[in-house]
């Protein structure tokens, strides 16, 4: 926690300078007052985990039919004879990528040799499509009926197909407080949907601007949450005031439904609302505090 | 908003027409007008390259009736063909229909030439692809079809779609997709290059009426840029690319069915659907694929 007391508040002075000057000399959006902090750079002296890009999966039994990149990342201090906690990240190319948005691997880097997070397996999946063979046709996109929809299947997915495959040449903890999902949009609220099908699996979640609207039928996890036995899950929310507003529901509104139902039924979680718009800026941002939160005792 | 649709569409996948709302294909002030009127039981709407609207009246009629786009009249284009409840263009000109009432599968010429393609099967519902392929739906089977350019007859899924019925294809034709009339879905294929299906799934969920476990899913088409039209009891339900619902346009009379879907007139922007004893149109922000 130290480390994260160190750097936030120079990363606030900068976000606000940034925020600021956005809002009164360039009306710029208001999402650039989220950048990464050091935790999100290679440090140096700092040991490098390695990601492996692993074979198209071609062959779901539950997803027939489609196709997907998928990639593990294995921490240096990983040992093959101590399970290692996990963590899979829907649209999974988003993150894994050492100079991309969210640099995952890179967070995990820093963090796990800080001891701030469990030595963790990161398995980042990208989405089904269905691959056409047909002159001028495009892949369709098998990831809105994946991620959107209520129910068991993506979990399925995870612990029949993926984590198998990903075990065999990796010593995966089974201890579901060791397991974490974490996705933006429809992988936010995807990652909510296996932990909440599935508790003996996964119970760390973490969303940004997760879809807990009526894509297609997400809407109602407030009032499941309400009225179901309380699930030993513990949740982070990402969120900003000025996500959408669309045919499917008001993400902010949702977001705060989804935290107000946690809370009245006593869970586990934090909400962090801020100003952006619809892309993983600010969860970006804030994603080592979050990593911190979320592997806390 | 543009930009906050513009970061969603490219966060979710690079799919056109992904986050349009029904508010933003229909006109203000552009409602349901009765288009063809006096017959019992209309079906089976399909569309030529000018935009004439072609029908028929599958309890009563006497074969395919035409709806000019230039005139907005009706009249009987093609006699002693009744019982037909679904019909299509398809790449050499000539009329697809399921013959309902005769239990078979034919293609007619614009003079009225038939030949039969499958004999002994209950179709309802077809579409024809470019590349004259043509799929089908038998509703009491639970059967899809599928009739090749050179005729070779193949069920190409069984069992699964819950009375199978409207049916149509995205616009790359790499899809196909066809609605349950006893069930909640709307499933999709992957049409391989010589034309098979793989990869079935529900891959669209139609709303239901209050009370109901069935949404009644019967014909469907699709527009320029990809979205799905599915007639159902609660109207016509839209679907996205990507298979997400994006609103449903109320039936034209509230306690009425609505049947079957398609885009006519000249700029293929007008949506007309089956509704019982008439054919109801209006204008849109959209257009038609098929022309």
């Amino acid at each position: 926690m130290r480390a994260a007391c160190r750097s936030f508040p120079l990363f606030m002075k900068h976000a606000l300078l940034f925020a600021s000057l956005a809002l009164t000399l360039h009306a710029a959006p208001l999402d650039d007052q989220y950048v990464l902090g050091p935790d999100s750079q290679v440090q140096p002296g700092v040991p490098q985990g390695k990601v492996t890009q692993m074979p198209a999966w071609t062959d779901s039994k539950i997803f027939p039919g489609t196709t997907r990149d998928w990639w593990v990342y294995v921490p240096a201090q990983y040992a093959k004879d101590k399970p290692a906690a996990v963590m899979v990240f829907c649209d999974g190319a988003g993150f894994v990528k050492p100079d991309g948005q969210f640099r995952a691997p890179v967070v995990f880097d820093n963090l796990i040799a800080k001891g701030e997070m469990p030595v963790t397996i990161g398995i980042f999946i990208q989405p089904g499509t269905f691959p056409t063979s047909q002159p001028g046709a495009k892949p369709r996109s098998n990831r809105s009926f994946e991620y959107d929809s209520l129910g068991d299947l993506y979990a399925r997915f995870l612990l029949e197909e993926i984590l198998p495959a990903a075990a065999k040449d990796h010593n995966l903890s089974t201890d579901p407080e060791m397991r974490a999902i974490c996705g933006n949009s429809s992988g936010g609220i995807c990652a909510f949907t296996v932990a909440w099908e599935r508790p003996d699996a996964f119970r760390n979640v973490v969303s940004h601007i997760g879809s807990f609207t009526n894509i297609r039928g997400g809407h109602v996890y407030p009032a499941l949450i309400r009225k179901a036995d309380k699930k030993p899950l513990k949740v982070f929310l990402q969120e900003g005031s000025n996500d959408l507003d669309n045919q499917f529901g008001n993400w902010p509104l949702a977001n705060q439904d989804m935290a107000a139902a946690l809370k009245f039924a006593g869970y586990d979680h934090k909400l962090v609302m801020g100003e952006g718009t619809h892309n993983g800026r600010h969860g970006a941002a804030i994603f080592p505090d979050t990593m911190r939160w979320l592997w806390a005792k | 908003m543009k930009a906050a649709f513009f970061t969603f569409a490219l966060l979710a996948a690079p799919l056109a027409a992904q986050d349009t709302s029904l508010h933003e294909y229909l006109i203000e002030g552009e409602d349901w007008k009765e288009a063809a009127s006096g017959y019992e039981f209309t079906d089976g709407l399909c569309n030529d390259a000018a935009g004439n609207l072609y029908f028929t009246d599958v309890k009563a009629g006497k074969g395919i009736y035409k709806l000019d786009a230039a005139t907005g009249a009706t009249s009987l284009f093609l006699d002693n063909l009744p019982g037909i409840s679904g019909l299509h263009i398809g790449p050499d000109g000539r009329f697809y229909a399921c013959h309902n009432r005769e239990q078979r599968v034919i293609a007619i010429s614009m003079k009225g030439e038939v030949e039969v393609l499958v004999t002994g099967v209950k179709c309802n519902d077809l579409v024809v692809s470019k590349k004259g392929h043509v799929y089908f739906t038998e509703t009491p089977t639970q059967r899809v079809h599928w009739i090749t350019p050179d005729k070779k007859h193949a069920v190409a899924d069984e069992g699964r779609v819950v009375k199978p019925n409207g049916i149509t294809l995205s616009a790359d034709e790499a899809t196909l997709a066809v609605s349950e009339h006893g069930g909640k879905h709307v499933w999709a294929w992957q049409i391989q290059e010589d034309g098979s299906l793989t990869a079935g799934a529900p891959f669209m969920t139609m709303w239901l009426p209050v009370g109901k476990e069935a949404a009644a899913g019967d014909g469907s088409t699709t527009e320029s840029k990809g979205r799905y039209f599915v007639t159902t009891e609660l109207g016509v339900q839209i679907f996205d690319p990507a298979g997400r619902l994006a609103g449903i346009i109320r039936k034209p009379v509230a306690d009425g069915k609505v049947v079957s879907v398609g885009f006519g007139g000249k700029d293929h922007d007008i949506l007309y659907v089956a509704a019982g004893k008439s054919i109801y149109g209006r204008r849109v922000k959209v257009s038609g694929y098929f022309r």
